[in-house]
């Protein structure tokens, strides 16, 4: 179990971490979610001792972490934001090179290169050179490196960012499969909320380097009043109507919609729908949807998580 | 038309953004343009005069102007003196410490007027010389400059000294009858006047003493076969193949440093990729990081100085087996001195373009001043002191020390202890910005 009490981080006159309290449990699948610059990245740098915090405690199983404990580091594995492989050398070299640093070597080294390949599914890969490989490879090969030494905790520095589809959907259920299968806990970080609703047990949400909410996703979306909201094209709304809307609700406008939250009183979507059509909007030109992530961040900021 | 234009914006705005860059296109020709002018603009007021160990033992008038030249000279600098180490006196050199000064390397020649430079009963000039060619523009320079000295001087004079000694074997009267019989002689069959004649061969008229292109204009070639120079090479006459052997350890260096530095900065493509900082992140310290750093750069420096070394004994015929082990110690501080330097610009660089544009200026201005390109004695005395504090010419000296001179161990003492003595220093430095830098 990991708690984090109490931890600041500057750079410079830069505040990035305000006071970060949090508890990670054993086999969690825990998301740190926030904007660009919202304080995820200094966080996952101070777990896993690249840098230091300027204040406050991180515990371990609640004992203070000894960061220059370079035998403590083997209990993580690090999955970087970047491709961070020796793109001259193939996928088996660089797991050789990363799985000795773990302090592997010999039958137990190959035998754990084996099974990581076959995990990330590139074990007919594995004499290629790295720089062969496609984007969403690369990343599997990425996070293979950071598994090798079957790590307590994985901690993943939005790992899909650039990939494709497919490779992500490969990603994840491997990261699903570490989780539940092999009971590893994973701390990650994303500002894709869809990614941390499909994954994660539990998520903080950070911003300006302050914990905002955190919970799992049903304990989140709870802190909204309403769990759907209703989207309407714009040109079907004239400026005196705009008006009669806003007295249904809380009406913000997007770039070719206005979305409506409505009140309390409109709780049931039928009792929505017949005011609606009373100002002239027929159904088809309605769109009902829940609540996410992302609504949950905008009720929390005001801002969306992509502003 | 606009398009255009926004590019060339484009590529404006990121020329100037890149300071590595500019550096490199308007710092380091302005540099090289000042070492290069320095030595070729033929400015003697700020030209270094080269060295040589002058000895005149002879008491001939002649011998006097020559040595009064050479003191007078914008290229040469004699040296009649010398120190030993741990003695305050100074004593003067005679000619058996002037060849093994030679030998040693100290000075490149030694120019000695013997007591017989000038015997009353020959018609020829003796002058003795010894001489070590390890730099070929050196010796030529000093060769070159000898020669105009002599060859302006005897013309001046000989007619005046052959008129003394007519005096004193013949008489005044016999001798002034010959000076003129002569004298008509060379009108009759020269069509020169008798006057000048006359003037030329009178031994009371000093004037002709001084130097003056128009009375050394006569009869070079003549008086050229009077002279007897008794030059001995003292050093390197064994040495299989002289313009390769000189320059290969100079061409080692440079490229040495090259390779080296871009092994060391090679630190932030690992940034820049993150494998350093996934390295940090695992049982890995900034020490085993730097360790294996320095070790493979050191391997790789020397390696690299071997292949040379080998494809020059291969191709060029260098000798670099006559004092193998000596050429290893050269090779190996060469090669930590050389890392201790791409280890520096590593820590205390911002970004890889900067850390590789200050490397190529420093390689390049080090190589410059440093005996890579051209001999250190043609720059200026004060960037001759600048050069000495340079890798590249302790290497440079070093491997000329092991390869021409087969110089034993104390021969290159001091390149060893210099070379070792910058690694330390610099490392040290390397090392406590590291520390404090943002590498890590």
């Amino acid at each position: 179990m990991i708690d984090l009490k109490n931890v600041f981080k500057s750079f410079d006159k830069t505040e990035a971490l305000k006071g970060i309290n949090l508890n990670i449990e054993d086999g969690s699948f825990f998301g740190l979610l926030g904007p660009n610059g919202a304080g995820k990245t200094t966080l996952l740098n101070i777990l896993i001792g690249f840098i230091q915090a300027d204040s406050g405690e991180i515990l371990l199983d609640k004992k203070p972490i000894d960061f220059e404990n370079l035998n403590y580091k083997k209990k993580f594995g690090y999955v970087p934001q970047e491709i961070a492989l020796y793109n001259e050398l193939s996928a088996e070299k660089n797991l050789e090179i990363f799985g000795g640093l773990y302090g592997l070597s010999g039958k137990k080294l190959s035998a754990q290169i084996d099974e990581t390949l076959d995990l990330v599914g590139l074990s007919e890969r594995r004499k290629d050179n790295i720089k062969t490989f496609s984007g969403g490879m690369k990343r599997r090969i990425n996070i293979a490196c950071s598994i090798l030494h079957n790590p307590e905790i994985i901690l993943c520095d939005e790992p899909t960012v650039g990939v494709d589809p497919q490779s992500r959907n490969a990603i994840f259920d491997m990261l699903q499969h570490l989780n539940i299968e092999k009971n590893k806990t994973i701390i990650y970080t994303t500002h894709y909320m869809e990614e941390a609703a499909r994954l994660c047990s539990k998520m903080a949400i950070i911003d300006y380097g302050k914990i905002i909410a955190e919970g799992n996703l049903t304990e989140l979306t709870n802190l909204l009043d309403k769990k759907e909201s209703a989207k309407i094209l714009k040109d079907k709304i004239s400026i005196g109507k705009l008006e009669d809307l806003r007295k249904l609700g809380r009406v913000i406008e997007l770039e070719y919609q206005f979305e409506l939250t409505p009140h309390n009183e409109f709780s049931k979507l039928s009792l929505l729908f017949t005011r609606l059509e009373e100002l002239g909007i027929p159904d088809d030109n309605i769109e009902i949807s829940r609540a996410t992530l992302e609504d949950v961040f905008l009720h929390l900021t005001g801002r969306r998580l992509r502003d | 038309m606009r398009t255009v234009l926004l590019l060339l914006k484009k590529d404006i705005l990121r020329f100037l953004s890149d300071k590595p860059a500019m550096l490199l296109t308007f710092i380091l020709p302005a540099i090289l343009i000042l070492i290069f002018g320095e030595i070729f603009s033929g400015n003697g007021a700020q030209q270094s005069r080269i060295p040589v160990i002058f000895i005149n033992e002879s008491s001939s008038p002649l011998a006097k102007v020559i040595e009064s030249k050479i003191d007078s000279s914008v290229a040469l600098k004699p040296i009649r003196k010398y120190k030993i180490t741990g003695n305050d006196s100074v004593f003067t050199f005679d000619e058996k410490t002037a060849k093994l000064y030679v030998e040693k390397g100290k000075y490149s020649t030694a120019v000695i007027l013997p007591d017989d430079f000038f015997a009353d009963t020959s018609a020829t000039l003796h002058i003795k010389m010894f001489y070590d060619p390890k730099d070929q523009i050196e010796y030529s320079l000093i060769q070159g400059n000898l020669q105009e000295i002599i060859y302006s001087t005897i013309p001046q004079v000989f007619p005046v000294l052959m008129q003394k000694q007519w005096i004193s074997q013949y008489g005044n009267d016999k001798a002034e009858k010959f000076r003129k019989s002569m004298a008509k002689t060379v009108n009759k069959y020269f069509n020169v006047s008798v006057d000048s004649i006359m003037k030329y061969t009178d031994a009371s008229n000093t004037s002709l003493f001084l130097p003056s292109s128009e009375n050394s204009s006569a009869g070079n070639d003549f008086f050229s076969k009077m002279i007897k120079i008794e030059s001995k090479q003292v050093v390197g006459k064994e040495v299989g193949n002289p313009g390769a052997t000189r320059m290969i350890g100079g061409w080692a260096i440079m490229f040495l440093l090259f390779s080296i530095v871009g092994a060391s900065v090679s630190l932030f493509e690992e940034k820049q990729e993150g494998s350093l900082k996934r390295l940090l992140c695992m049982p890995v310290s900034k020490s085993d990081i730097l360790v294996s750093k320095y070790f493979f750069t050191t391997v790789l420096g020397i390696i690299q100085l071997s292949v040379m070394f080998i494809f020059a004994w291969s191709v060029f015929n260098v000798d670099i087996f006559s004092n193998l082990l000596n050429l290893s110690l050269i090779i190996l501080t060469s090669a930590l001195a050389a890392v201790s330097f791409g280890m520096l610009i590593t820590s205390f660089s911002k970004s890889l373009s900067q850390a590789n544009g200050i490397a190529t200026i420093l390689i390049l201005i080090m190589s410059a001043i440093g005996g890579s390109w051209f001999p250190v004695f043609l720059l200026p005395d004060w960037m001759q002191v600048i050069s000495k504090t340079t890798i590249t010419y302790w290497s440079v000296d070093g491997f000329l020390q092991v390869l021409w001179r087969h110089a034993p161990l104390s021969g290159i003492a001091i390149n060893i202890v210099v070379l070792l003595g910058i690694a330390i220093i610099v490392n040290g430095i390397a090392l406590y910005r590291f520390k404090r830098g943002n590498i890590f």
